[in-house]
């Protein structure tokens, strides 16, 4: 403190006006300014120049175009005339959606088995966790090698056995396939989420339903689950905002095709970019990807808060 | 109070009927398929090429440990083993360097804007990676950062820093505020205070928080793949780039896999207990 009033006089009088004026910050925002203004500068400050760059034409390997200021060319291109774009769009929602859906029927089915006494609970928790882990690139390596593989698969040698005709997955079924692959990574995610939820319902609670006569479907319905609701509403949002991300899988297992059926959003930011070098074009459709992340994340918010709040 | 209700009501309920017993072993059948294709992979890794590509699938052979050995003693292999190693406890370091202070100041001065800073620091993990990666690839090619780790270690510091951030206040709100006010009226300063009182008390937090870190750098793909080549690449990229020159090598690929995640799996059944509260950034607990 005495530094700080020494400095600000020290200050004050060099510029000879206002000694108030030059009091240091105090420490609350020197511990936390640094980590504010790092990332600030990491992630948006980028973003402005992507803005910058979306109303540029600008190729990278052909110099010779120069950088012309093309105002809201990109965007419009993009959004009226390029039909990779549009399809990546729907793509992209019904993927997310896909997943999201099929995380949180297996992950609230997982978390309700895992919420009961047995032998191994233990064990069986880890096992489950496990796909979590397991990093997105090895996840679509050994499901696009050792499982899905149309000849030597283990997906198909099930089906053979069972006498079903096996199936090219990856190139029949793409969005499925690429749905199964992430949907396998994400369960756990939820499933940790609705497993918490479902610890935190009081067992009084649920022992008072069935004293009043609930069966075990009725007690689920309206006990636990509008007790997990806001668990629920965790999972949906945190897991759209990874899931809208999904790079890796659809890089290893499908490279955005057959033709263009998975490509996603981020995968056709990634394409523009390193395929084709088109710096305008690819900040143009990261600007895009962001304002569509930001209505998704807004709409969800509301759409969840009017829901579970009960007041329609 | 509430841990002795519920294991009075955990007792009652053991599960002595059939139907408890059925719906056991169904579970244990399900968490074996779940896992199947880690162990399926790991299995791959002790067979010969011939054995892994076998069709039917070969479930009895004689194991070998070649794909392991060769896997870890490639020095391709190990050069981006040591990239991932050292990009993930770099960025670890660095967010934690920047971000505990942060989350301690949060934590202790509740001024009104506690809040909103929170939300701005939660938002900028929400922003798509690729609203921003087009700028950083024409920067970082520009300084010199492309394909260095460093440029990768400052990214995933950004990446990590929303979480220590959240998850650090989450468990500083925790810690009563009378250690901290009789540490004050010892005349302690708020960096000895944070340094001698705070961060011992911290340990668990600090652990599960840096794990989860760690486990997220590791695992990270597409700034890797974008902004990296031989230099500074990590395992996803060197496993990526395997597939694509050795696709049939499924022996080799499994053990390299399987050497690739372990790790994680260390790191990842280690901080199980706050996972949870990782991944939600603190919000459930």
């Amino acid at each position: 403190m005495s530094i700080g009033v020494a400095g600000a006089q020290a200050a004050g009088r060099a510029e000879g006006v206002r000694p108030s004026r030059f009091r240091p910050p105090p420490i609350r925002l020197l511990l936390l300014l640094p980590a504010l203004l790092y990332m600030g500068l990491l992630t948006q400050a980028p973003f402005i120049v992507t803005l910058w760059y979306s109303i540029h034409k600008w190729i990278l390997d052909r110099p010779d175009f120069g950088k012309p200021l093309v105002g809201l060319d990109n965007f419009t291109y993009t959004v009226t005339q390029d039909t990779v774009f549009r399809d990546a769009v729907l793509t992209t929602v019904e993927i997310t959606a896909s997943i999201i859906a099929v995380c949180l029927v297996l992950g609230l089915s997982f978390a309700l088995l895992l919420n009961r006494p047995f032998r191994g609970r233990g064990v069986v928790r880890a096992l489950m966790i496990s796909p979590f882990f397991v990093m997105p690139t090895v996840n679509a390596i050994v499901w696009k090698n050792l499982l899905l593989d149309p000849s030597g698969g283990f997906v198909n040698w099930l089906l053979t056995s069972l006498h079903i005709s096996a199936v090219d997955w990856l190139t029949q079924y793409p969005k499925l396939s690429v749905v199964a692959i992430a949907s396998w990574q994400w369960t756990p995610f939820m499933m940790l989420i609705l497993l918490a939820g479902l610890q935190g319902v009081p067992d009084e609670v649920r022992e008072a339903a069935k004293l009043d006569g609930a069966s075990g479907v009725g007690e689920f319905l309206y006990i636990t689950l509008p007790l997990l609701a806001r668990y629920i509403e965790l999972c949906l949002l945190l897991g759209t905002i990874y899931v809208l991300n999904l790079f890796g899988e659809i890089r290893v297992a499908t490279e955005g095709g057959p033709g263009t059926q998975t490509t996603t959003l981020p995968y056709y930011v990634y394409q523009t970019i390193h395929d084709y070098n088109d710096v305008g074009s690819s900040a143009a459709l990261g600007v895009l990807m962001v304002i569509f992340a930001s209505i998704i994340a807004a709409g969800l918010l509301r759409l969840l808060t009017r829901t579970f709040s009960g007041d329609e | 109070m509430i841990g002795t209700i519920k294991g009075g009501s955990g007792a009652r309920k053991q599960p002595a009927s059939i139907g408890g017993s059925l719906l056991t072993l169904a579970t244990y059948l399900i968490a074996f398929a779940f896992f199947f294709p880690i162990f399926w992979t790991v299995l791959a890794g002790f067979k010969t090429e011939l054995d892994a590509g076998a069709s039917p699938p070969v479930f009895f052979f004689h194991p070998t440990l070649d794909n392991y050995h060769s896997a870890l003693f490639d020095t391709g292999y190990t050069d981006f083993f040591k990239n991932s190693a050292w990009l993930a406890i770099g960025s670890t370091l660095l967010a934690f360097l920047l971000g505990v202070p942060a989350a301690y100041s949060l934590a202790i001065y509740r001024t009104k804007r506690v809040k909103g800073t929170l939300s701005w620091v939660l938002s900028t993990k929400m922003m798509p990676v690729v609203g921003v990666i087009v700028p950083i690839f024409v920067i970082y090619r520009q300084i010199g950062l492309l394909d260095s780790r460093l440029g990768m270690i400052f990214l995933y510091a950004a990446m990590n820093m929303p979480l220590v951030i959240w998850m650090m206040h989450s468990f500083f709100a925790e810690i009563p505020r009378a250690i901290i006010e009789a540490a004050e009226v010892d005349g302690a300063g708020v960096l000895t205070i944070l340094a001698r009182v705070v961060l011992p008390v911290s340990g668990p937090g600090l652990a599960s928080t840096g794990l989860i870190c760690l486990i997220f750098s590791w695992n990270e793909f597409f700034l890797v793949y974008m902004l990296t080549a031989g230099n500074a690449g990590t395992l996803p990229l060197y496993l990526v780039r395997f597939m694509s020159s050795h696709g049939q090598s499924l022996a080799s690929m499994s053990a390299a896999s399987t050497i690739a995640i372990a790790p994680v799996f260390v790191a990842g059944w280690a901080a199980q207990r706050s996972l949870v509260r990782g991944l939600t950034m603190g919000a459930v607990k």
